[in-house]
This record gives C-alpha cells, sequence and structure tokens, in this order.
C-alpha cells in the first residue's frame, strides 16, 4: 500500500489516493486523515502526482 | 383494572430503591443506559455479512475495530449464530496456530465517546462503578481476558473470564470500580476502551482485577484464540453500564443504525444505475462537484472517502449526457461534520456549469457505494 498525491486544485486542500496492493485506489483523503498520518510516521513519503 | 395515580412511589422508608416486576427503576438502568454501540451486531455496514481477514488495524462490525500486530491471523464476520433473544453475534475465526509474542497483540475494541462516558466521573473520586456483560461462545474453553482502557493508554483494568464448554453460549458479566485517577476524556475524542483479547503478549498483559498505570490489552495467562487453528470465538449482546448488570437494553434496528452513522456512513445501493443521493454542478468538461447531507451529524469532520475502487461503478447524470466515470470518485470539500462534497470526473463531454446528479454505474454499479468514517 502507498499514497499518491492527487494532481492539485488551487485553493483546495491537497488530495491524497491510497493505492492497495493490488494496484486499486479505494480512499482518498486529506493529510489530516489519521492512517496517513500513520504511514507518514512510519516515514514513507507519498508519490507525486501523475501530470495533467 | 385499576388506575394508580400518585406524585411519587418511594420505597417503604421513603426512599429510592422501590421496585416494580423485580428492578428498581434509577436513572442508570433505564434507556440510554448501554454504552455500547451495536452491542448486538445487528449492524455491519462496511462487509455486510461478509468475512474479513485482518490484515491492519481494521473497522468490521460497526463500532468495533480488530487489532493485530502480525497480518492474516484471524477473519472477523458478522454471524447469524446467536442465542436465544439476538439474532446476530461477531464470529472471530483463528486463521493459524500462531505463537503469540511478547509484543504481539491481537484483539478487538469499541472506543466509545467521551461525550457518553463523562458521566462516570472516571478520574475523579467520585468515578462510578461500571458493569460489563456479554454473551460469548467458543470453541475452545479455559480463562479468557480484555481490559478497559483510557485513550492515553496509560490507565489499564485488565479482566478475564471463564468459559467452561466449548460452542456453548454462556453470559459473562464483570463489575469494575471506577478508575478514580488517570486522564479520562470526556468531549468527542475516545473516552474509554472496551477490549476483548484474542491473543495478548506478555508486554500487553497484566493482574486481572486492578486498575494499573499501564498499557495493557489483557489479563496475564489469558487464552489465545490465535493460538489454536481454526478455533472460532462469537461474541453479542455487548452491555457497559453503570452500576450492576441488567438485562441487555433493546434499541429498535433504526435507532442503533443512527448512532452508528454518526462514526461511520455508507451510501450503499446495491444496484446499477442507482441514485446515490448525490445533487451538484459540472466544474469543466470532466468533472462535476456533488454534494450530499449526512443523516446525523458526524462525530467529527470526515478526512477520507472510501469507494469500491472501479471508476465504472460510478456515473454522472447532467444536461450534456450521462456517463461512466473515468476515475474513482475523491475526497472534495467542503466536507465537514454535517455535509460531503465528492468530486466525480468522466473522460470528456461535460458542459461547465450545468447541475449534475451523481449514481451508480449503469452496468456495473451495483457494487458502488462511497463510504465517510468519523471512528475514534
Amino acid at each position: 500500500m502507498i499514497f499518491k498525491c492527487l494532481p492539485a486544485v488551487d485553493g483546495e486542500p491537497q488530495i491524497y489516493a491510497r493505492i492497495d496492493d493490488d494496484g486499486l485506489c479505494r480512499l482518498t483523503c486529506t493529510e489530516e486523515h489519521p492512517p496517513f498520518q500513520e504511514w507518514l510516521a512510519e516515514g514513507n513519503t507519498p508519490e507525486p502526482a501523475d501530470e495533467v | 383494572m385499576s388506575t394508580i395515580a400518585v406524585n411519587a412511589i418511594t420505597d417503604a422508608s421513603g426512599g429510592n430503591t422501590a421496585s416494580i416486576n423485580g428492578a428498581t427503576p434509577t436513572n442508570d438502568n433505564t434507556m440510554g443506559r448501554n454504552r455500547i454501540i451495536n452491542g448486538d451486531m445487528r449492524i455491519d455496514q462496511r462487509n455486510a455479512g461478509a468475512s474479513v481477514t485482518i490484515n491492519s488495524n481494521q473497522y468490521t462490525l460497526d463500532r468495533y475495530q480488530a487489532i493485530q500486530t502480525q497480518t492474516g491471523k484471524y477473519s472477523v464476520q458478522q454471524s447469524t449464530t446467536a442465542p436465544t433473544g439476538f439474532t446476530n453475534s461477531m464470529l472471530i475465526t483463528s486463521a493459524s496456530a500462531y505463537s503469540v509474542l511478547s509484543t504481539d497483540e491481537f484483539y478487538f475494541r469499541q472506543s466509545i465517546e467521551g461525550y457518553n462516558v463523562s458521566d462516570l466521573a472516571f478520574g475523579t473520586a467520585s468515578a462510578k462503578t461500571v458493569t460489563l456483560s456479554f454473551w460469548v461462545r467458543s470453541s475452545l474453553t479455559g480463562t479468557f481476558g480484555g481490559a478497559l482502557k483510557n485513550n492515553s493508554a496509560n490507565r489499564a483494568y485488565p479482566f478475564t473470564y471463564a468459559i467452561s464448554a466449548a460452542n456453548t453460549w454462556e453470559q459473562k458479566s464483570i463489575t469494575i470500580a471506577g478508575d478514580t485517577t488517570g486522564t479520562w476524556n470526556t468531549g468527542n475524542g475516545r473516552g474509554l476502551q472496551v477490549i476483548f483479547g484474542l491473543g495478548v503478549g506478555a508486554n500487553f498483559s497484566g493482574t486481572a482485577g486492578a486498575w494499573v498505570g499501564a498499557n495493557y490489552s489483557s489479563a496475564t495467562g489469558a487464552t489465545s484464540v490465535v493460538g489454536t487453528n481454526g478455533a472460532t470465538w462469537y461474541i453479542t449482546g455487548v452491555q457497559l453500564e453503570a452500576g450492576s448488570a441488567t438485562s441487555f437494553e433493546r434499541r429498535l434496528y433504526g435507532q442503533e443504525l443512527q448512532l452508528c452513522y454518526r462514526y461511520y456512513y455508507k451510501i450503499f445501493p446495491q444496484a446499477t444505475n442507482s441514485s446515490l443521493s448525490l445533487t451538484g454542478w459540472t466544474n469543466g468538461t470532466t468533472t462535476a462537484v456533488l454534494t450530499g447531507q449526512f443523516p446525523v451529524t458526524m462525530r467529527i469532520a470526515p478526512t477520507a472517502l472510501e469507494q469500491s475502487g472501479t471508476a465504472s461503478n460510478y456515473r454522472i447524470a447532467a444536461s450534456s449526457g450521462a456517463a461512466n466515470c473515468s476515475s474513482v470518485p475523491t475526497f472534495t470539500s467542503p466536507t465537514n461534520e454535517y455535509t460531503f462534497a465528492v468530486a466525480f470526473t468522466v473522460s470528456s463531454g461535460l458542459v461547465s456549469g450545468q447541475g449534475a446528479h451523481g449514481r451508480t454505474g449503469s452496468t456495473t454499479g451495483a457494487s458502488g457505494y462511497l463510504g465517510w468514517s468519523a471512528e475514534l
């Protein structure tokens, strides 16, 4: 499982997509989402957003 | 038939211990006495009765979180095996014969919101005695364990209970003097954790029957459910109340569902091309921002949106036409404890500024859902 940045939208908070081991995204979240924060605390870094 | 019309009913000494049909009504044992939500395991919004292998600290039946330090050691499922008077239970099945390490923890818990236990006055000299009661059944026999714990995990009360006969429902009741020290949340944070151990290592196990300033999740020597391959362990009728044990508090299904919605809300039409109760507007040629209102005020503003993971499970209908989505719905703002917003995306064809409606997909939408969590 990893988290990946979604393309930024002006004036909107950054949204992250959780990519599960099977490659599907079943959750998107803000940086305040507790499991995302725990994942960051483990030393992980979200992947950058795809080029739009 | 006679009618009693009086201003007060007291006991023989003028006090407040008069009983009716053997029960003594008090502020604590009438409606609202059970601080556990979904104690009879009827609500399973996330999995609708499907078995889930626990590979992370994840929520299963509504309000219950399965905790693990090693993946894949047990599964959780809503079950229709239940004692008389109940229709459902939670089934834990061990996936292997795992020897628990001192640093391991396998348990499930319900975290009770501080607002719902603030009157227990834990952490003060006025702390109330509480009773935890439940029905349990297992393929194993022996002494099992669990604990009450505060949010900071520095106050805990390990407890034990015995299962004397295999595969037989038994009702247990454990009375616990309230903790007069420690810090206990009384707001919308985690007020109290009710924990049932499934295999807890020595580092997180303590002597049963006393409050201690430690992070204990079970009692020393308790039977490990995950230690026996295929072992089963069921529970239902969970009740935590002030004072001594009373009968399980029955709530209407709709009432229980509303209580659950404060912590998790899922729209799950289970049909293709069905309404997701989302309306909004197109803000470009590929995206619509759709909004809705939560049925009850969430505990906190959700910070994530769950969906099926398949874009074609979702669809936008607008004046310019309707199309299945090309990517999965995403969390967007404004989402708060009252309302939510979701971004739906199609590959092309929308006209900016039109009204739009969110639906499940035209051919693959039966699995489409949207879920928001405000769990503790």
